[in-house]
């Protein structure tokens, strides 16, 4: 039961990430890939506070949502001039340099991580208690962001995604909606670190590098990008699948690298043979929006 | 569309029926060796530290079929499970969280600083030992009261180099060292020990891990004028900053610690690898006909020698450190845990290993044990001296 | 601190390893120019390119005219295959930007653990030693490797500029990264320039490789952290400025390389994302600024990503 309880928390805190990944690159149509950044910060923040100035872990994680939001609202005032691409690589420029600057410094234990973070509600209510706080965690949050989508805003962040022109045209301002998009998401990505933090209890700057974003990336795109569940799916699917490998007793010296061919197989396989993921758009708002046909283009068998 | 929902319960469904699957090939597995004494080793088999993972792998393999055809532990066979951590903190916590909580290890060997640490909380948490080979950031020591060692940390074979370095009349010293944990607290070390030796450090650059030019460092050092310069690097990048030092004009004694200590070092390098002092923890095959006769089996059975042989050296032997504990217990009839494993492993105290030689693990969680150096002369490695700690 | 010698040491050497950083840039800068991708199957390139000669020298003892020729070719072969079965696909069906993302990354992570299992995860070099004999040139030291690297890499630049130039189908390639639809109603093939393109990026991505592993030791993840320069360069360059992108892989080099003499050390990677991350928002485009799209092959909108929604006029996305 242990060793469930574990695998069960680092899955519900990759569904808070994934979802709120989701809400960013799917719903907003911001493609910054920045957003283990961000659940660094959460983590840093809520470690810190809470190992070196002995903040109760309770507040410290509040602090890690504030801070992680304001700095994501501070980073992107400039960033989201740029949008696309150029948005993609700033993110990407963002990310790395953010893991240098916790390598370098002193206070975030440096390259060689932070350990000795104190542990929160796990000596009281154990592991299998923990889990269900952070599933309950990972589920509000799905809800929520679910809500969003299907609220007015959703419909004005979609509109906004789709058009921004004629969005700006109908006297919105996309700037504000963006900084909002992001600063939640990322709020949201740094309790997830808090809550990694606080469980995990050691963490280094390399965790949250480009690999860890395209982790992310696949979760949601495998899973089924722009829809409530499909982060939920990819998210479960993508971390049970190498656990699942490891049951399969095979030598060593096939079991790693086969593990990650088939990762990375499986990924690429998705694309070509079912490109928009294990879990559909949902019509239900999609379609308010714009005439259905559209959505057979790209469900076509290749190659 | 209207299919919509129903394909999600069946993708979630067959999702949780593949976790049920693994979940119960697990347990069966686990019921199914019983009367063996099993413990763990997680090694990265992936990414870019696989290149030593495999091989020392490999090396505990042949140590626990070793043992087991030469009869067991009091006739019970000794069953090793081997599991990836990719040397990732969180690929280490769940193999870890397996090995502890599926396979009911009551002990488990690992390396990599990033894994020990991110494993330690579940170690100590299950009261499960951890037995660290290889890692040697002196960190280590502090991680709990199940994180124990067998591997001298960098203090012991940096220490015993500055001490015969020192000897030869070298009173200045240039550090090069990796901008990682291992780099980072090792040229610490140095700089620390070197310092109160009486020595002065004139030059302590970092370089990037990702580095592919090291010219601005290597000058920097030049520039200082030392008597000596310390690399402190990772396998990949150490020879050629060594190169490219020689090129520079650097004529200076070159050190650097126990992982550039390979025959391939010397073949990359050709003369430019004259002089270079680096540390050996293990006996080397000139010193020990039992590791000469290794790295003849490593090159019958796989063509080659081992890479990083003094690590795949400690590697063979964990199974027999391991071996000697659950030995102990089971002719005490004490009853097989972490607890008692720990327990045992202190009283113990002073292992005799095949490859390794002899090994006082302390209950302070560091090791003590005498350093050999090495030298490159003549196109080989040659021994220069042991220094007893 | 710093004499005049030792200055123009560090200008000669980041001048010198600029010729693989160059190559690696042009590469990428190419791919983005002409076929519009963030083309990181050029790390699953190189490391082929490499590998194959590796094996070739060291594992089958042929000889380096033999083995080199043949890795290029190998490496060809691989950017056809990724190309025909990949980009053309994906740009058939018209996908977001963001699948040819994780597609080229998913490639390239493919490439690393097909080679890991084949070849193993320890360092190698294409030659069996790697070091190179040197020349001192008054007070600065000058490596066997240093002026034919140099001459290499600028030589196929020179190559490349001058087919892009004046030959016909390096023309079609200009026509097609300007408006790949125009050029294409004036008869022009764009699968086949596409496909050319992707070639030569691959050529040039297996030279630098060439050039690089004969200096320094690689591993199977190797290729992906040179990738990661190119793409700094290509993007402080300009987008679909390959001189840009030139100048920037030297000017980063030397940068990098110099940038000791003031900065500690540590803090080199962190300046290299800090100019990425300013250049590109407050310099979008590097040293000009081209319109840039961000679905694969439309080229009209820079805010539009979604899939299914018909944010294009009508007329671009007919094929």
């Amino acid at each position: 039961m242990e060793y469930l309880y574990i695998v069960m928390i680092s899955l519900g805190i990759y569904v808070i990430l994934a979802s709120s990944f989701n809400f960013v690159i799917g719903e907003a149509g911001l493609i910054s890939i920045a957003h283990p950044a961000f659940f660094a910060t959460g983590a840093y923040v809520s470690a810190i506070a809470a190992l070196r100035y002995g903040v109760p872990i309770p507040l410290a994680m509040l602090l890690a949502v504030v801070v992680t939001f304001l700095v994501s609202v501070i980073i992107s005032l400039p960033a989201l001039r740029v949008s696309g691409d150029y948005l993609m690589i700033a993110s990407i420029g963002f990310q790395l340099g953010l893991i240098e600057l916790l390598k370098n410094l002193a206070i975030t234990g440096g390259a060689g991580g932070l350990s000795g973070i104190p542990s929160f509600l796990v000596p009281q209510i154990g592991n299998g208690g923990y889990a269900a706080v952070v599933w309950a965690c990972a589920i509000a949050v799905v809800l929520v962001l679910r809500y969003i989508t299907r609220s007015d805003y959703g419909r004005a962040m979609s509109a906004m995604r789709d058009d921004e022109l004629a969005f700006a045209s109908l006297g919105r301002n996309p700037m504000w909606v963006k900084l909002w998009v992001i600063g939640l998401a990322s709020a949201i990505a740094g309790f997830a670190g808090a809550l990694y933090a606080h469980f995990f209890r050691f963490m280094e700057p390399d965790q949250f590098d480009v690999l860890q974003s395209a982790a992310l990336l696949t979760m949601v795109v495998v899973g089924g990008m722009r829809t409530s569940l499909g982060p939920v799916v990819g998210a479960v699917l993508l971390q049970i699948l190498p656990q699942a490998i490891t049951f399969l007793n095979l030598p060593p010296s096939v079991l790693g690298p086969l593990q990650g061919i088939l990762f990375t197989g499986l990924v690429l396989g998705f694309m070509f043979f079912r490109p928009r993921g294990i879990v559909r758009m949902d019509p239900v708002w999609k379609g308010a929006l714009q005439d259905a046909p559209a959505s057979g283009g790209t469900h076509v068998r290749g190659a | 569309m209207v299919t919509f929902s129903r394909l999600n319960r069946r993708q979630i469904l067959s999702a949780g029926a593949a976790f049920g699957a693994t979940m119960a090939m697990g347990g069966g597995q686990a019921g199914a060796q019983a009367g063996t004494f099993r413990f763990g080793l997680a090694m990265p088999l992936t990414g870019p530290q696989a290149l030593y993972g495999a091989d020392q792998i490999q090396a505990a393999q042949w140590g626990v079929a070793d043992i087991n055809a030469a009869g067991g532990v009091n006739g019970k066979k000794l069953d090793m499970i081997v599991l990836d951590t990719q040397a990732d903190p969180n690929v280490g916590i769940q193999a870890m969280n397996r090995l502890i909580n599926v396979d009911k290890v009551p002990v488990y060997i690992t390396a990599w600083s990033a894994v020990v640490k991110a494993a330690a909380p579940l170690a100590n948490d299950s009261k499960t030992l951890q037995i660290v080979v290889g890692a040697n950031a002196p960190s280590i020591s502090k991680l709990g009261d199940y994180v124990y060692t067998s591997y001298p940390l960098a203090d012991v074979d940096l220490i015993a180099l500055l001490k015969y370095m020192y000897g030869e009349g070298k009173k200045t010293a240039g550090v090069l060292y990796v901008n990682n944990e291992t780099g980072i607290s090792a040229a610490e070390i140095y700089r620390d020990a070197f310092t109160a030796m009486g020595g002065k450090i004139v030059a302590y650059e970092a370089f990037d891990p990702k580095a592919t030019d090291f010219t601005g460092p290597i000058l920097k050092a030049r520039a200082s004028g030392a008597d000596m310069i310390h690399i402190q690097g990772q396998v990949s990048d150490t020879p050629q900053i060594i190169a490219q030092m020689r090129q520079l004009g650097i004529k200076q004694t070159i050190s650097s610690y126990s992982a550039i200590f390979h025959p391939k070092f010397i073949q990359s390098l050709g003369a430019a690898a004259e002089g270079v002092v680096v540390t050996s923890l293990a006996p080397s095959p000139e010193v020990s006909a039992d590791v000469a006769k290794y790295v003849q089996r490593w090159v019958k059975e796989k063509g080659r020698e081992p890479n990083g042989l003094p690590y795949t050296q400690y590697l063979y032997d964990a199974p027999y450190l391991v071996a000697k504990i659950f030995e102990k217990l089971d002719k005490d009839g004490t009853a097989i845990t972490g607890t008692s494993m720990r327990q045992a492993m202190l009283d113990i105290k002073t292992f005799h290993l095949p490859l390794t030689g002899q090994v006082d693990i302390l209950p302070d969680h560091t090791v003590k044990k005498p350093v050999d150096l090495m030298q490159v002369k003549g196109g080989k490695w040659e021994r220069i001296t042991t220094i007893g700690t | 601190m710093f004499d005049l010698a030792t200055i123009m040491q560090i200008l000669w050497t980041s001048v010198a390893t600029s010729s693989y950083y160059v190559l690696f840039a042009l590469s990428f800068a190419l791919a983005l120019k002409v076929n519009k991708v963030f083309n990181f199957t050029q790390a699953a390139v190189m490391s082929v390119a490499f590998y194959t000669a590796y094996g070739c020298v060291q594992l089958l003892d042929w000889p380096a005219f033999i083995a080199l020729p043949l890795a290029l070719v190998a490496a060809l072969v691989l950017s056809w295959f990724i190309e025909v079965f990949g980009f053309s696909i994906l740009r058939e069906r018209k996908v977001e930007m963001l699948f040819v993302f994780i597609f080229t990354f998913m490639v390239s992570q493919l490439t690393v653990y097909l080679i890991s299992l084949a070849f193993g995860t320890w360092s190698h070099t294409i030659f069996q030693s790697m070091f190179w004999p040197v020349t001192l040139v008054g007070p600065i030291a000058i490596s066997g490797w240093d002026i034919p690297a140099l001459v290499v890499a600028f030589g196929s630049a020179a190559i490349l500029f001058a087919f892009l130039r004046f030959s016909r189908w390096g023309q079609f390639m200009v026509a097609v990264s300007d408006n790949p639809d125009l050029a294409e109603l004036y008869g022009i093939e764009k699968r086949k320039v596409y496909l050319l393109t992707i070639l030569i990026a691959g050529a040039l991505a297996a030279i630098g490789m060439f050039l690089y592993g004969m200096r320094a030791q690689v591993q199977p993840r190797t290729s992906l952290d040179l990738m990661l320069f190119a793409t700094v360069a290509t993007i402080i360059g300009g987008i679909g400025n390959l001189f840009g992108a030139l100048i920037a892989a030297v000017g980063l080099a030397v940068i990098q390389n110099a940038s000791i003499l003031f900065i500690s050390s540590e803090w080199q990677a962190f300046l290299v994302y800090a100019i990425l991350f300013a250049t590109i928002i407050f310099l979008p485009g590097g040293l000009r600024m081209p319109k840039f799209g961000t679905r694969f092959e439309t080229k009209t909108r820079e805010i539009s990503l979604a899939e299914e929604t018909p944010s294009a006029p009508p007329s671009t996305r007919a094929e």
